[in-house]
């Protein structure tokens, strides 16, 4: 059987180097990275983490099966529990370099050193690049707010020093959680164990959600990306005009971006030019 | 004309009082004569805070809005289906319960109660509704699809006679949300098989004959869905509540799939039409090799449905959907199939929507009196009835749920309904309880399980059974036991505190499946669950109570039609109180115990030993004055 992607010689999760990062960086409680596990070999597709998740987010219930701005989590393939037998997990994958906050004009997305990557609702003017930036596709527009919105990895409860709700909310432990190089030893274990693959350690430069995944990408409902940081992506053009041509975000908003653009002129360039492949550095 | 005056205003045009936290605050009330849907505004806080939900405050409904001359199958019965508070918080484990009431078409007499899990009952919320009254009679098949506030009455014909599974996802592909929740009727139902299910979730089934309820009102299906949550009054405390009730489920593996059962837990099946108990090897060929998955209800880790996809047999490649019960296993044990045909059989008897141990008991003494000469192929169609020969069995399934021929048309009308046909010695080999069945197990040798059985309201899906000590979380009150599992001293009282917190359960809105009594903080961590959601201060003293009050509605709804508390050991097939026939608990009956365990569970409620009416101080200490007229006169 094709089998998802081999994983190469195991890379560290989070790369330490000084980066300048595009973003805004935080810290909720100690710095230390932390990670998600998805076992799917475990995974028997009950959906209790999807509306965990819409639980602790207080997310509408309904409409389960895809991701928007009343879900943030999926288990594809969406289909009714009683029938499929290989699942996948589809949220924010919590990117060591996350590329919708490199896109963010405003800043309102933060890349927090325990591994969350937060947007702040509040600094969101609603235009759309991060959405169209994410190689997973697991960005929404909150249809009654107007403003882009996903899985936080519970980062309210984080700096509590509890675990995401989805994962306390696992009732066979397919999902795990804890400091990040723990949680990438149990993850290669595990993968050995069962004849699985990793993913989500390497994608996108290494991101805070391992995978452990039984068949290829496909079945799991997840799409192959690419290694490289900050992974090239396209903002249509009618997007950049609507932010620029239009009241979108309004007075304050257009203010902030133009301000940012000034003042961080470097970080245009995830914005608004190709770049070359591997221009972004990572393997 | 409604037999007890409601109260002024029992569904109040405008609020006085704040609604408690976990209620949307709605009913819908069906009429499916008049093709008319109309939102009311539930009960006041006073009455939600005696009836909490589920089978009480629904039973309180029905008994204001059903007639007295009402059969269960009148244009005038309403089937009230009823959720709780706790019912989709999301937060705890069992907040799934949905509990269906109505006049039994199985015992025509007592209360008929339909409960289940899985999702269903949380759509229905999320659609907006804590419960919906349904009554009337449609001219045509109908389903009722409910959708965030909106409610619509739709032609169901292309879905009449489909079974339950295909139904399900028939209509779900027909209002195009995938996210539909679908409860339905497979043709049972709708042939009004007394005990017909009612079906949702593919993995649950709710019996008591809801289903043959909605068949008459030629309703296939409910169909709901919507984004709605119920308002939490403090939703960390909640979420603390159901953290520590999640640490006192007693989780299932899917190992246990590959056992008898139930039954394998004291070691005793039913067999040969419940003359033989011995569980053999050849039982369970096959299972082991079965491919299990788990398929939990919402939000629930206790992970009792699971799906099963035959490895093995005839019918290797068959996919079959169960809940946490296992009675399917023991049906077809009774009929002395073994192996993965049983698990075959068991699909096909909730495809096609029929109670099991309607079925079970029925075709038992059918294939017993073939064996004994009573029953020839004049009269079942030409069928050679041989014990274990799973083609007929598969052939006597159709017949029940199509009502076909002399056969079929008895077996749909119950166990007792055939002996009386059959006639001679019929009449001693059936297994009844009050024209109902008893749920499909070996109960004989458990005392308190017997009571239960032989007390329950319409034969079926009784409640309680009692232990022989009290939960931890009642030692504060109740200190008895070990009782002896062969006398009866004290099983009477085990059984009434079992059943008032089994009742209670389903009241909040919880399953009783993913209620752990037997384990410390398996009581206090509901109560503290419900009072988080709610914003009340309720204490274990009051949970015990408000079952009660259930049970006494329970008892009062068949008082009114006729039912006396000598039915629960006169109306009985003597074949349930036979001593048991062979193995470890050879010879042992409750028999001799009766009627003095069921005189004392009476007297212990608070009811006469005799009429099973409420004694007046009964019906004044739970607040139930406005049913005076049907208590026992002093």
């Amino acid at each position: 059987m094709e089998r998802a992607r081999m994983s190469a010689a195991p890379l560290p999760l989070v790369d330490k180097e000084q980066l300048r990062r595009p973003y805004p960086t935080g810290r909720l409680l100690d710095g230390k990275p932390r990670a998600i596990l998805f076992d799917a070999s475990a995974c028997i597709g009950c959906r209790q983490c999807v509306e965990a998740c819409k639980d602790w987010n207080e997310l509408p219930r309904g409409d389960h099966y895809a991701i928007g701005g009343s879900t943030w989590l999926t288990i594809e393939p969406p289909v009714l529990e009683g029938i499929g037998s290989v699942w996948g997990r589809n949220s924010c994958m919590h990117c060591e370099y996350p590329v919708c906050a490199a896109v963010c004009p405003v800043e309102a997305i933060t890349k927090y050193d325990e591994g969350p990557v937060v947007i702040d609702p509040a600094v969101c003017i609603g235009c759309e690049y991060c959405i169209y930036a994410c190689p997973w596709h697991v960005i929404a527009k909150n249809d009654v707010t107007g403003r882009a919105t996903k899985c936080t990895m519970c980062a309210d409860r984080l700096s509590d020093g509890k675990q995401p709700f989805c994962v306390q909310a696992c009732p066979v432990d397919a999902l795990a959680f804890g400091l990040a190089d723990e949680v990438l030893g149990q993850a290669a274990a595990r993968a050995e164990e069962v004849g699985a693959t990793l993913y989500g350690q390497r994608e996108a430069g290494g991101t805070h959600v391992l995978h452990v995944l039984t068949h290829p990408l496909a079945a799991h409902g997840m799409p192959p990306v690419s290694l490289e940081r900050y992974p090239r992506h396209h903002i249509p053009l009618g997007a950049k005009l609507k932010g620029l041509l239009t009241l979108t975000g309004g007075l304050s908003g257009k203010w902030r971006a133009v301000t940012n653009a000034v003042t961080k002129p470097w970080r245009l360039k995830y914005r608004y030019w190709q770049r070359p492949e591997g221009a972004n550095g990572g393997p | 004309m409604a037999v007890v005056a409601p109260p002024a205003e029992l569904f109040p045009a405008t609020r006085h009082t704040p609604l408690p936290g976990g209620y949307m605050g709605k009913l819908l009330r069906v009429d499916l004569s008049a093709g008319r849907c109309q939102e009311v505004n539930l009960p006041e806080e006073p009455i939600l805070r005696r009836l909490w939900g589920g089978q009480a405050l629904a039973t309180y409904i029905l008994l204001h809005d059903l007639p007295l001359d009402a059969g269960p199958f009148s244009e005038d019965s309403p089937i009230v289906l009823m959720t709780g508070p706790i019912t989709g918080t999301g937060l705890t484990p069992g907040g799934t319960k949905m509990t269906s009431i109505f006049l039994s078409p199985a015992t025509e007499r007592t209360l008929g109660r339909a409960a289940t899990s899985g999702f269903w009952a949380v759509a229905l919320k999320a659609a907006g509704y804590d419960g919906l009254i349904i009554t009337g009679r449609a001219d045509r098949p109908t389903y009722l699809y409910l959708d965030n506030g909106r409610a619509e009455l739709r032609d169901a014909l292309r879905v009449w006679g489909k079974g339950t599974r295909q139904t399900e996802d028939m209509l779900r592909a027909e209002v195009g949300r995938q996210d539909a929740r679908v409860a339905c009727i497979g043709p049972a139902g709708e042939n009004l098989v007394r005990a017909a299910m009612l079906a949702n979730d593919y993995n649950h089934f709710a019996s008591h004959g809801a289903g043959a309820v909605m068949g008459a009102k030629k309703l296939k299906a409910i169909v709901a869905r919507g984004t709605r949550r119920p308002p939490l009054h403090d939703k960390a405390a909640l979420i603390a509540a159901g953290e520590r009730w999640r640490n006192t489920l007693n989780v299932y593996r899917s190992e246990q799939r590959h056992d008898v059962g139930h039954g394998a837990s004291w070691g005793a099946i039913t067999r040969h039409n419940w003359r033989a108990t011995i569980i053999e090897e050849g039982h369970t060929e096959g299972f082991k090799d079965n491919r299990i998955t788990q398929r939990p209800c919402f939000q629930c880790g206790r992970l009792c449905p699971w799906d099963v996809e035959l490895t093995s047999g005839d019918h290797a490649g068959t996919i079959g959907h169960f809940d946490a019960g296992s009675e399917w296993l023991d049906t077809f044990f009774n009929l002395d199939i073994r192996g993965n045909d049983v698990l075959y059989l068991s699909e096909r008897i909730n495809d096609l929507g029929i109670e099991c141990s309607h079925f079970a008991d029925g075709a038992g003494l059918a294939f017993e009196a073939w064996e004994k000469g009573l029953l020839g192929p004049d009269r079942t169609d030409g069928l050679t009835l041989t014990w274990g020969d799973t083609g007929t069995v598969d052939r006597l399934l159709e017949m029940c749920a199509h009502r076909e021929g002399w056969l079929g048309n008895l077996l749909a009308d119950g166990p007792r309904e055939l002996a009386e046909a059959l006639g001679g010695d019929a009449l001693k080999w059936v297994v009844h309880t009050k024209g109902g069945t008893p749920a499909q197990h070996e109960w004989r040798p458990m005392i308190g399980n017997m009571l239960r059985e032989l007390v329950a309201s319409g034969g079926m899906k009784p409640q309680g059974g009692g232990s022989n000590s009290p939960p931890p979380d009642l030692r504060y009150r109740e200190s008895w036991g070990p009782l002896d599992p062969r006398q009866p001293e004290g099983w009477a009282w085990s059984h009434l505190i079992s059943e008032q917190y089994r009742q209670a359960s389903g009241l909040m809105g919880a399953c009783w499946f993913a209620m752990s009594q037997m384990k410390p903080d398996g009581l206090n961590s509901m109560v503290d669950a419900l009072n988080a959601t709610t914003g009340w201060d309720v204490t274990l003293d009051e949970m015990l109570d408000a079952g009660h009050r259930s049970i006494l509605l329970q008892s009062i709804f068949g008082t009114q039609r006729g039912w006396r508390a000598e039915d629960d050991w006169t109306d009985v097939g003597p074949r349930f109180l036979e001593p048991i026939p062979d193995g470890k608990y050879a010879g042992f009956t409750i028999a001799s115990f009766l009627p003095g365990l069921i005189h004392e569970y009476y007297r212990l409620s608070g009811r006469d030993e005799h009429s099973g009416r409420p004694f007046q101080d009964t019906l004044k200490r739970f607040g139930l004055e406005e049913f005076m007229e049907w208590s026992e006169p002093e």
